[in-house]
């Protein structure tokens, strides 16, 4: 490709537009009760109980289970045939007691709806309320909480789902009055263990205590000599009780966390601060900067440190090997839209980016949106209610030439039947080993990310002899 | 020994009708595990839906067909990406899945035209494939939207194209079984007899019940081309939705799955006369029980002799090596069903492994007629076993090795018990001489793997060593 | 033979069939039985040195597995070598007998009279 082409253009179009067809070839998100399920494991003795068929968990937990390689607990109702003519609440109540008698440490349990059973109607609040009286009869001494979570699978996706989940459980759990805490709430979204890991290591390395909702950082987890399971959410009941008397909010996803950042500070007057997803450099700038603000706390000399070892490692990268090269990007709204930005710091071009549920009037207000058409001095295409045949059908129709895919690996035959290379980022990625483990956000996750971008850039060359040699010396 | 109540189930004592501890001279007139029965609420049972029974096990495995899948987002998501069912035109199947991407005002005012629209975009967007099976999802189910007429008008405006209808919602029967049966039933009725095959051979067959998990079918048909025999139609592997249209030509019906595809083979032989021959294909010696079957069955002995001898030199020595190392190993199934019965006894006549417990997500009665008639005493026979009866069953029995999904294999690792995916197999195919060797070394490096050893060790303990594993050279 | 002597080789021929022979437990009562009235016939052919009738598909079925079982009883118990004919009857009604009376009679599966398939 020539660098003149580029900048013989005058006016880059950027061009926002849902997907045309009705229907989808190949889906890019799971449904709502999927991103439920998802926010209810990342906390402590929970689990979530679904009420629909039996699918809407299982598939859901393999689906954990393949990215994660692990295994997490989540229960279902069993809808069968005569709840699915007479009504399910009867099961979900037998669902809970159940759970509740067989988990004895059991605190929290989200009560996930599905299509068929917000179809049929189940009135799942008053359900919970004979719940808790069943209960308080049967365990007086124990406090389970019921949170209902609404998730009809024909509205929004895994995004809200999860949104949604999380929204409902503060909103069981967090305390009417809860003592001031001094601490920060941090809503990073659906992110993996590594991020979580990063997020905490900032926040301690800058002395603020803050606590991560949901902090998954144990979905990673280890073999032990005693055969202990550890595999589980670290958010405890007391976290979000507490998270009522927090000095403030920070919501780094619009899309996943965004909601209940607004909720406690129209319900608790805990200052809600959203800022743009800590992905690339300036996001991460922004979001140290803002939490400094917030508590007083100076970053400190080692973060300045590794700032500067990410600047060092991208600029190796960056003009010699990304300049020019086109990029599509699918996956989570905020992931991104976040990873956009992140390209254009390192040179690359995000010429397609592909969001994928039925949000698009939102998106289309979404300030990022409107900062990259500011910015992108090439053609842009960003497509919601996307499903993956818009990427492919670009792709083998000769509409686009990509230079790198990123996104999740549902999408991976597009990527290895078009010889593209492909770099896994997002949920979920179980076609490559150990990816949850890493970080995406901060100065290290950019440095990590590009890193992975040119070894695969490379390893496409030597496969496909293209140009092989230029790292003959480098 | 009668029927058996966990601890775990104390609270649940109507699990006792579920779970068999097979004793000296009992028998299944005394002692047969209630099955095919709804779950009980809250169990975290490894059930899935109806629909994945039709959708993901059978049909999904076409390889020329459009799953359109009506409903919401979710039901498409999660059958796609977790199967291993290749084909030999490029693994069209595993690509590929559609969706209606059903929403709120569709389920207010019907999906009929949203479906018939994304039935014609798909056969748009691929003008090549001229086949397609639709199914129903719990709210298109529940809301009553006629796919069959849809699908006849669609074939009216597309004289080329023929679309078979599947209608079982998730909510439908109590596990993926009742998908199975819809989808049989319905193809025999519908479809069956259709379409004319061309006869090559004196010898015709159906293959039923194998769904080319790694390659089995691919496998075995070297053998049935070997023998000179014809395979009309597989069900369903690797095959073509037209294959399937002739088996009503076939002089025989060999079913290796009479789970999920007993249906067909039953009507066959009732509606066309085609005699049913039930075999094992997992197992050397069944496999060649099997072979000398269908051979006699055909008056072709001398051929599958022949065969047989020619497998026997080449794999035989192999699987003595494995044996040799392998017997006594303790070895747990937790899978569908039929491969409880398929593998007890051929594990332990062919590698000298003892299975010590098993427990089936959807078998019927039948089934365990079959493994009990098979089985050991002293093992526990589980009918839709839930979480907790799995670490009170390990507990129990001990076992070396577990096969089952990736999921739990992911929990027993914690336990330093390997897995092997009893699904889709570790490095399959499994089926056929050669598959039950690659058995036979996948269950070697499982049991052999030295990390398990060393997850036992705790550090601390000076004078903890892992066991010495002697690894030989296969 | 007394009938001490007849039950303990039943039992072998029995514990066999237990293990290896999935045309007892097909998914109706009627294709139960139909398949043990015809393997048994078949068998009893093959070991009284009658030829067995191939006429029919389901002859031939039948025979398949007949042919498998017979030579496997040969194998593992050579005493069925040296029956006569009527013991060689005696010994099969008794084994049907057990087996029409475990996989049918009092089968406790659900599905077995279910008229549908």
């Amino acid at each position: 490709m020539s660098d003149c082409e580029t900048l013989a253009k005058a006016a880059p179009e950027v061009k926002v537009a849902a997907r045309e067809r009705a229907g989808v070839i190949n889906p890019m998100y799971d449904c709502q009760p999927a991103g439920a399920q998802y926010a209810g494991i990342g906390v402590k003795d929970c689990i979530p109980l679904v009420h629909g068929g039996q699918g809407c968990s299982m598939f859901v937990r393999l689906l954990f289970a393949q990215h994660f390689k692990e295994n997490f607990d989540i229960a279902s109702t069993s809808l069968h045939e005569e709840s699915a003519v007479f009504g399910g609440t009867k099961r979900v109540e037998e669902g809970v007691m159940v759970l509740a008698k067989r988990y004895p440490n059991l605190r929290v349990i989200p009560i996930i709806t599905t299509c068929s059973t917000e179809v049929i109607g189940d009135d799942i609040e008053g359900t919970i309320n004979l719940c808790n009286a069943a209960l308080k009869q049967e365990f007086p001494d124990r406090k389970i909480h019921l949170a209902p979570v609404h998730t009809p699978s024909f509205k929004g996706s895994q995004v809200t789902g999860y949104a949604e989940c999380v929204l409902s459980m503060f909103k069981t759990i967090a305390k009417k009055k809860a003592a001031p805490t001094g601490k920060l709430n941090v809503l990073p979204g659906w992110i993996n263990p590594g991020d979580v890991t990063l997020l905490k290591r900032y926040l301690g390395e800058m002395g603020v205590d803050a606590t991560v909702f949901m902090d998954t950082e144990h979905f990673d987890s280890p073999m032990m000599p005693d055969k202990s399971i550890q595999t589980h959410g670290l958010t405890t009941v007391e976290d979000i009780e507490a998270s009522s008397g927090a000095i403030g909010t920070l919501a780094l996803a619009r899309y996943e966390g965004g909601t209940t950042g607004t909720w406690l500070q129209q319900e608790h007057e805990v200052p809600n601060h959203l800022m743009d997803t800590p992905y690339g450099i300036k996001n991460t700038d922004a979001m140290l900067r803002k939490i400094s603000e917030i508590t007083g706390k100076p970053i400190p000399d080692s973060l300045v440190r590794e700032r500067g070892l990410a600047l060092d490692a991208l600029a190796d990268l960056a003009h010699m090997f990304f300049a020019n090269k086109k990029v599509a990007i699918y996956g989570h709204p905020d992931l991104v839209l976040g990873l956009a930005e992140f390209c254009l710091e390192v040179e690359l071009e995000p010429v397609l980016l592909l969001i994928g549920d039925d949000q698009g009037s939102k998106y289309k207000k979404d300030p990022r949106i409107k900062a990259l058409k500011d910015k992108v001095h090439f053609d842009m295409e960003v497509v919601h209610n996307a499903d993956l045949w818009e990427l492919e059908r670009r792709i083998t129709k000769g509409e686009i030439k990509l230079d790198l895919i990123m996104g999740h690996s549902k999408g991976r035959y597009i990527s290895i039947y078009n010889n593209i290379p492909m770099v896994r980022v997002g949920f979920p990625t179980f076609d490559r080993a150990g990816l949850y483990r890493k970080p995406t956000m901060g100065y290290q996750g950019a440095m990590e990310l590009a890193e992975s971008i040119a070894n695969a850039m490379f390893a496409h060359m030597e496969y496909n002899k293209d140009k092989e040699w230029i790292l003959n010396t480098w | 020994m009668p029927m058996v109540l966990l601890k775990c189930d104390k609270d649940i004592p109507e699990r006792e009708k579920h779970i068999y501890l097979k004793a000296p001279n009992e028998d299944t007139r005394e002692y047969l595990p209630l099955a095919n029965a709804a779950t009980i609420p809250g169990t975290l049972s490894e059930r899935g839906c109806a629909f994945c029974g039709a959708k993901l096990v059978i049909g999904g495995v076409l390889k020329d067909t459009i799953q359109m899948i009506h409903g919401p987002i979710g039901c498409a998501y999660d059958t796609w990406h977790t199967k291993r069912y290749p084909t030999d035109n490029g693994h069209f199947n595993m690509k590929y899945v559609w969706s209606t991407d059903m929403k709120e005002s569709h389920i207010v005012f019907g999906g009929e035209k949203r479906l018939e629209q994304s039935m014609h975009e798909a056969f748009d967007e691929m003008p090549e494939v001229k086949r397609m099976i639709v199914y129903t999802t719990c709210p298109t189910a529940l809301i009553g939207d006629d796919v069959k007429a849809v699908a006849k008008q669609v074939m009216k405006d597309r004289p080329d194209v023929d679309i078979f209808t599947v209608e079982c919602p998730g909510f439908s029967g109590v596990s993926q079984s009742k998908g199975h049966h819809v989808l049989n039933i319905g193809w025999i009725n519908e479809k069956v007899g259709t379409l004319e095959p061309e006869i090559t051979s004196e010898y015709t067959m159906n293959f039923i019940g194998d769904f080319n998990i790694q390659g089995d079918t691919q496998l075995l048909q070297t053998y049935w081309d070997r023998l000179g025999i014809q395979v009309i139609g597989h069900f369903t592997g690797n095959a073509n939705y037209d294959d399937l249209r002739k088996m009503h030509r076939a002089k025989l019906n060999v079913v290796n799955c009479a789970r999920s595809s007993g249906y067909i083979a039953n009507e066959l032989k009732k509606q066309y006369g085609i005699p049913r021959l039930d075999i094992d294909s997992w197992g050397f010696n069944y496999m060649a029980e099997g072979i000398r079957k269908i051979c006699a069955f055909f008056g072709i002995e001398e051929r599958g002799e022949q065969l047989i001898a020619e497998e026997y030199a080449k794999w035989k020595p192999k699987l003595d090596w494995y044996k040799e190392r392998l017997k006594g190993k303790r070895m747990a199934i937790w899978t569908g069903g039929p491969r409880l019965w398929h593998w007890t006894k051929s594990v332990e006549d062919d590698l000298g492994v003892q299975v010590v417990a098993m427990s089936s997500k959807f078998g019927h009665e039948e089934d365990f007629e079959k493994v009990i008639a098979r089985g050991q005493e002293g093992t526990y026979y589980i009918d839709d076993g839930n979480e907790l009866e799995f670490f009170e069953i390990i507990d129990l029995v001990k076992p070396d090795v577990i096969f089952t999904g990736p999921r739990v294999g992911e929990l027993v690792k914690k336990l330093h018990i390997p897995y092997i995916n009893g699904h889709a197999y570790h490095n399959g195919p499994y089926m056929g001489f050669e598959g039950f060797v690659n058995l036979a070394r996948d269950m070697y490096n499982a049991v052999y793997n030295p990390l398990k050893g060393l997850a036992g060790v705790d550090i601390r303990e000076p004078e903890q060593e892992a066991p010495v594993l002697l690894r030989e050279a296969a | 033979m007394t009938t001490e002597a007849l039950n303990s080789k039943v039992d072998d021929l029995y514990g066999y069939v237990q293990e290896r022979c999935l045309w007892q437990f097909f998914s109706r009562a009627w294709d139960r039985q139909e398949n043990i009235d015809g393997v048994m016939s078949k068998a009893e052919d093959m070991l009284t040195g009658r030829e067995p009738s191939r006429e029919t598909p389901t002859d031939r079925l039948h025979c398949a597995d007949a042919l498998i079982m017979v030579h496997d009883f040969k194998e593992r118990f050579p005493w069925i070598r040296e029956s006569g004919p009527d013991e060689v009857r005696q010994l099969l009604d008794g084994l049907k007998e057990r087996l029409v009376d475990l996989t049918i009679t009092k089968s406790t599966n659900r599905e077995l009279r279910h008229h549908l398939y």
